[in-house]
């Protein structure tokens, strides 16, 4: 039975249908994602017009708290209780290989081609596959990029730095031109947490190295690792970050540079649409670059972010979930989050130059480019464990506790007794 | 013993059993469950669940983290809640001198214990940004790094357990102080006792068993102490703020490594139960004396 509604299904897939078979049984499938923050929320508009096209399924939206961490844990201990109760989730595209190991996620593959994936960025939708199957399918989308002080530096006569260590020199000339103590050079998130491990790997990138190799080996170039971290130390030690850096998440560390107090800053495309609100001080004077390299590695490349859509493997309407899946991650689906008012980027390559999208986000074009080459978090299903294992080490190297050669060290003989288990 | 008692004893059982059974399948079954978790390997996402004794231990004995996490636990426990009873006291003996404002002392002192641990922390996190927040502005303009400085991060969580518990303490000890007879200080007064001596030998002998009271459930609620340092350092910077509790949910809830969390939740359970066990011996040596 099953499995002749998979080769149903498979079928269905091939002629290149999207919608569920018409004159199913009435269902009602529950949606459960993160509270969407924003003037706009697009979620409840999307489901009525689902709802519209797919007679006979109503779909019931359910709101989870907005931190990330409760979402994980809601997900975590429900998932693992083989809850029936909620159909299609919404999560964070770092927990989609762990969940699929998990086995509470359905495998996609029989209903999503590789070709549905195609019309997503490559980072994004490299994040949905795990083990050659498909799990979900993306959402919206983060990518790390560099904001600057487009007046200061056009006052100076420079080009946006394209490495750090020019970065740094540019940051001088500037504070010292502009002999305003209230003016910092570069912001960044340093404090212990994920964020941390974010900009840490943007600086491994842009090193040469990275946390995982495609062997699987963790931090396989501990000296590079540790000349990446000891330059992060070093922004704090001249002063080109400010000390506090080390405390400092995406919100602390967009405020000051959006008051106009920093010239460089490293963050999320969400906070361009802050920058670019009325009635805030550095409207207009804000540009967008890629993340900068380092002299003796290679050039820099954001990491990304964002929310995926997957079904639950427990459910008791998986074509009707999987249809909501497919709507939400379509091209209508995606074009509703590029609405004016909602702070949310999508994954499909061709809305970054969609005129309507455009026009409600004029600096999206200037993203496009930088999501192409942007670059996953180590896709794997220890992923959480890496990154809570590494970021006591990393912020210990910053704040000086440890040497970066000392961190480096501890953590990669840390994560071999952790994977040990596993392996 | 006589007949009578013994079925006065029966009657008290059945009429407390139904409290001790809810007791023992919502604490004693899961206690015991959790102490068995703690015996095993089990990371349900690899699907691996395999005995392995008492290894999480052993390795938590040479853990450096862990270390770090139980001294963080009992340096903050200790200061925070040394701090929280001195000045409760204090603030609780002022109230009772003052005539003036003291329901809108009251009622100020019972906003700062009512808000959610989670609002404080977020009220912290911007009254200790650097260049922004209240505190440095009030300590003359420096720019101290109250967060993302290791030597301060701790120190500033307790300041910031210690506005948000204290007032706990001083209700408390105004509480008690408002059932003492006014003849006691009348009688000292006779006495010839002054201010000092009514304090150390009246007030404060008559306080003793609430502030041991105070002091154990400050201490308790310390050493489980997590939303504070989860919400505004997130353990850091260099784990100098990681509790064992934040330790804990690290490696239950967010690695899924339900056995070696549950190793770190037993000790923590042992910790607390020592602690109370010590207290509750002190508490009663209190009332054999009184």
């Amino acid at each position: 039975m099953r499995g002749a509604a998979l080769v149903l299904a498979a079928l269905v897939a091939l002629a290149g249908c999207t919608e569920p078979p018409r004159g199913a049984a009435p269902a009602t499938i529950v949606f459960k994602h993160a509270k969407i923050l924003g003037p706009l929320d697009p979620i409840p508009g999307l489901l009525r017009e689902f709802e519209r096209r797919n007679p006979g399924v109503t779909v019931r939206s359910e709101p989870l708290t907005w931190t990330s961490d409760e979402q994980h844990q809601f997900y975590v201990i429900n998932l693992d209780g083989a809850t029936p109760a909620f159909d299609v989730l919404l999560l964070d595209l770092i927990w989609v290989p762990e969940f699929a190991q998990a086995g509470w996620l359905l495998d996609l593959s029989p209903w999503v081609t590789r070709g549905e994936l195609a019309p997503h960025f490559p980072a994004a939708a490299a994040a949905s596959v795990w083990n050659g199957r498909v799990w979900g399918l993306p959402w919206n989308m983060n990518v790390g990029v560099l904001y600057y002080r487009a007046d200061l530096l056009a006052k100076y006569h420079l080009a946006p730095p394209r490495t750090w260590e020019e970065l740094v020199e540019q940051a001088q000339r500037i504070r010292a031109g502009e002999r305003d103590p209230k003016l910092d050079g570069v912001l960044w998130q340093g404090k212990q947490y994920e964020g941390l491990v974010v900009n840490v790997l943007e600086h491994f990138w842009a090193s040469g190295t990275a946390l995982l190799d495609e062997h699987d080996r963790v931090l396989p170039e501990p000296e590079r690792a540790a000349a990446a971290l000891g330059f992060m130390r070093g922004l704090l030690e001249s002063g080109v970050s400010p000390a506090w850096v080390t405390a400092g998440d995406e919100e602390l560390t967009r405020r000051p540079f959006g008051d106009g107090r920093a010239v460089f800053l490293r963050s999320w495309p969400y906070a361009m649409d802050l920058f670019e609100a009325a009635g805030s001080p550095v409207r207009g004077r804000v540009g967008i670059a890629p993340l900068p390299g380092h002299v003796a590695g290679a050039a820099g490349v954001g990491a990304t972010g964002g929310f995926h859509l997957a079904v639950n493997r427990r459910t008791r309407h998986a074509e009707a979930a999987v249809a909501l899946v497919r709507f939400l991650a379509g091209a209508e689906g995606q074009r509703a989050i590029t609405a004016a008012g909602v702070a949310l980027y999508p994954t499909r390559v061709d809305l970054y130059r969609d005129p309507a999208a455009v026009a409600a986000h004029p600096h999206m074009p200037r993203f496009h480019a930088l999501a192409l080459v942007a670059r996953p978090r180590p896709v794997t299903p220890y992923y959480l464990m890496l990154s809570t294992t590494v970021q006591p080490e990393f912020s210990a190297a910053l704040v000086g506790v440890k040497t970066p050669a000392q961190a480096v060290s501890y953590a990669r003989r840390r994560l071999e007794y952790m994977l040990s288990g596993l392996r | 013993m006589t007949a009578r008692e013994r079925a006065d004893r029966l009657a008290g059982l059945a009429f407390v059993s139904p409290a001790l059974l809810a007791l023992a399948a919502l604490t004693v079954y899961p206690g015991l469950w959790v102490l068995w978790l703690s015996l095993q390997q089990r990371v349900p996402i690899f699907g691996i669940a395999r005995f392995v004794g008492l290894e999480h231990y052993a390795f938590l004995a040479g853990d450096a983290r862990f270390w770090n996490a139980g001294r963080v636990t009992l340096v903050f426990t200790a200061v925070s809640v040394g701090l929280e009873l001195a000045l409760g006291l204090a603030v609780a003996l002022a109230l009772q001198r003052q005539r003036a404002g003291r329901r809108l002392a009251l009622s100020l002192l019972l906003l700062a214990w009512a808000l959610p641990s989670v609002v404080t922390a977020k009220l912290f996190e911007w009254l200790y940004h650097p260049s922004a927040g209240l505190v440095n502005v009030i300590l003359g303009g420096h720019a101290f790094n109250w967060l993302g400085d290791p030597r301060l991060a701790l120190p500033g969580l307790i300041a910031a357990d210690v506005w948000r518990t204290m007032p706990f303490v001083a209700l408390l000890c105004y509480a008690r102080l408002l059932t003492i007879a006014p003849e006691v200080y009348e009688a000292a007064r006779v006495d010839g006792a002054g201010r000092g001596a009514t304090l150390a030998y009246v007030t404060l002998p008559l306080l003793r068993p609430i502030l041991l009271i105070a002091l154990l459930f400050r201490t308790l609620d310390a050493l489980r102490a997590f939303d504070l340092m989860f919400v505004l350092t997130g353990g850091g910077p260099a784990s100098t703020t990681e509790t064992l509790t934040v330790y804990a949910y690290r490696s239950l809830f967010q690695t899924l490594q339900l056995g070696f969390g549950a190793a770190v939740g037993c000790v923590i359970f042992a910790l607390v139960m020592l602690v109370a066990w010590a207290y509750l011996r002190a508490l009663r040596g209190e009332a054999a004396t009184a």
